[in-house]
């Protein structure tokens, strides 16, 4: 493991919202782009590239992607942005719109570089402390919890709150799964250097990745908006639907990662599929999956996939979070790789 | 039916025809937008200027609600997605708002940047 390096490990905010008025139209899609770039400003990253259909906007960031639906923003950056600085205006910008903010989930890995990270990112307690400082009060029923693995470096953060209506109100059919990995197969992660003098830029290589790499076979349904980073580094949103799917890359050997997330519907079957292409592509020594709201069944589904890959599940925990249901987590690692 | 420089707004099927047949020999780029796309919001200021700089490419931007069936005709499934005609066939497409991947495209359709001779 390198000394230093880029962080590959995500944080990711959820925030659900909801309006007095019966007719909410495009919520959320209604903001203007200066106002989030405004917003993407004081995370410090900037958008890409970007893709919508009728149901959501999906937009590539320099440091990952920002889902916004009529009702919901997913945000997810890497590196050393400081995620949380986004709750706040976020919160207004609906506002703006009569949109009130009635669950907000927050959750990450370990970082790989954990003294690297700025306020209010330096530990999971003071990113407690921030979110209780910077939620609205009618968001009660709040809940943190660090889930652990055997491997004392991956645990799973997850701070999660709701609103006194919504803390029941846990869609039944809609599941996510987050999926991170390092220690990635160097022959595989060369993929994702640009080639010097290619003639390219960031669209077309991003393009030419997905291609090579069958990310593109991930999901046959998806269309997908892709980018890759100058001089490596790869990211890309898929839309399907109302569901959305994305990957991360960096690729770089000593700090390695990847990740895929994507939604899952319970009247949809490839889930575990799709997880199983997805590790494929990055050969890693080391998986980790957490699945919030999803069946015992598909979670048991993902790790037999998993699996199947010559990966063994070394452990496999939950818990239970207002607003946001069960979180299971379960941490894989190579036979290569005994750790 | 608009200004060169300009990107021309098409709200009819006849307009759409009467467009994409006149000059035969200029690059096409359609926007297929919808106004309840970010996406398509935040590109267009990037392509209001392409037009300007480009005058011998013509613009048009098309509404997906308005022209529903000229969206499925050119197989427009997400937004904004940009669509290249030459002769009235297509000879290039760009999902997505990429602006590299839209000024590279346009520029390997005529050759150069600038106002050609």
């Amino acid at each position: 493991m390198a000394v230093s390096g880029f962080e590959g490990f995500e944080k990711r905010l959820e925030l659900q919202f909801s309006s007095h008025d019966p007719d909410i139209g495009i919520g959320l899609r209604e903001l203007d782009f200066k106002s989030l770039e405004q917003v993407l400003h004081q995370v410090q990253c900037t958008v890409v590239s970007a893709l919508g259909n009728q149901h959501f906007d999906s937009y590539v960031l320099s440091e990952s992607s920002l889902f916004v639906y009529p009702t919901k923003i997913i945000i997810k950056t890497c590196g050393t942005t400081q995620l949380l600085k986004s709750v706040q205006p976020f919160i207004h910008h609906a506002r703006t719109l009569n949109l009130h903010v009635t669950a907000l989930r927050y959750t990450r890995g370990s970082f790989i570089f954990p003294e690297a990270q700025p306020h209010p990112h330096t530990s999971f307690k003071e990113e407690v402390v921030y979110l209780e400082d910077n939620i609205p009060t009618s968001l009660c029923y709040r809940k943190a919890s660090v889930i652990p693995s055997k491997l004392t470096s991956h645990s799973w953060h997850v701070f999660s709150a709701g609103a006194v209506e919504c803390s029941d109100n846990v869609p039944l059919d809609l599941y996510t799964v987050e999926v991170c990995m390092t220690d990635l197969d160097q022959t595989l992660a060369r993929k994702f250097f640009r080639h010097p003098n290619d003639g390219k830029n960031g669209d077309s290589a991003g393009r030419e990745m997905t291609e090579i790499t069958g990310i593109n076979r991930i999901n046959l349904n998806a269309k997908i908006c892709d980018f890759a980073f100058d001089p490596c580094g790869y990211s890309m949103n898929g839309i399907d639907g109302d569901r959305y799917s994305t990957i991360h890359v960096t690729p770089e050997d000593g700090f390695s990662y990847a990740s895929f997330e994507c939604v899952g519907s319970i009247y949809n079957d490839d889930m575990a599929d799709m997880v199983k292409k997805a590790v494929r592509v990055f050969g890693p020594g080391t998986v980790s999956v957490a699945t919030t709201n999803a069946s015992q069944d598909m979670c048991t589904r993902i790790k037999g996939a998993v699996e199947q890959l010559g990966m063994k599940c070394r452990s496999f925990s939950m818990d239970e979070f207002p607003a946001a249901g069960t979180v299971v987590f379960q941490t894989f690692t190579s036979r290569r790789n005994r750790i | 039916m608009g200004e060169e420089g300009q990107v021309i707004s098409c709200h009819t099927v006849d307009a759409w025809n009467q467009l994409i047949q006149k000059d035969k020999n200029k690059l096409i780029v359609v926007d297929f937008a919808a106004s309840w796309c970010g996406p398509c919001r935040a590109i267009a200021p990037f392509v209001a200027e392409l037009a300007k700089k480009m005058p011998h490419v013509t613009f048009i931007k098309v509404d997906v609600d308005e022209l529903k069936e000229i969206a499925a005709d050119w197989g427009v499934e997400a937004m904004p997605t940009f669509l290249f005609l030459k002769d009235g066939k297509t000879v290039g497409k760009v999902v997505g708002a990429k602006k590299d991947e839209l000024q590279q495209t346009i520029i390997k359709h005529t050759g150069n940047s600038s106002t050609s001779a």
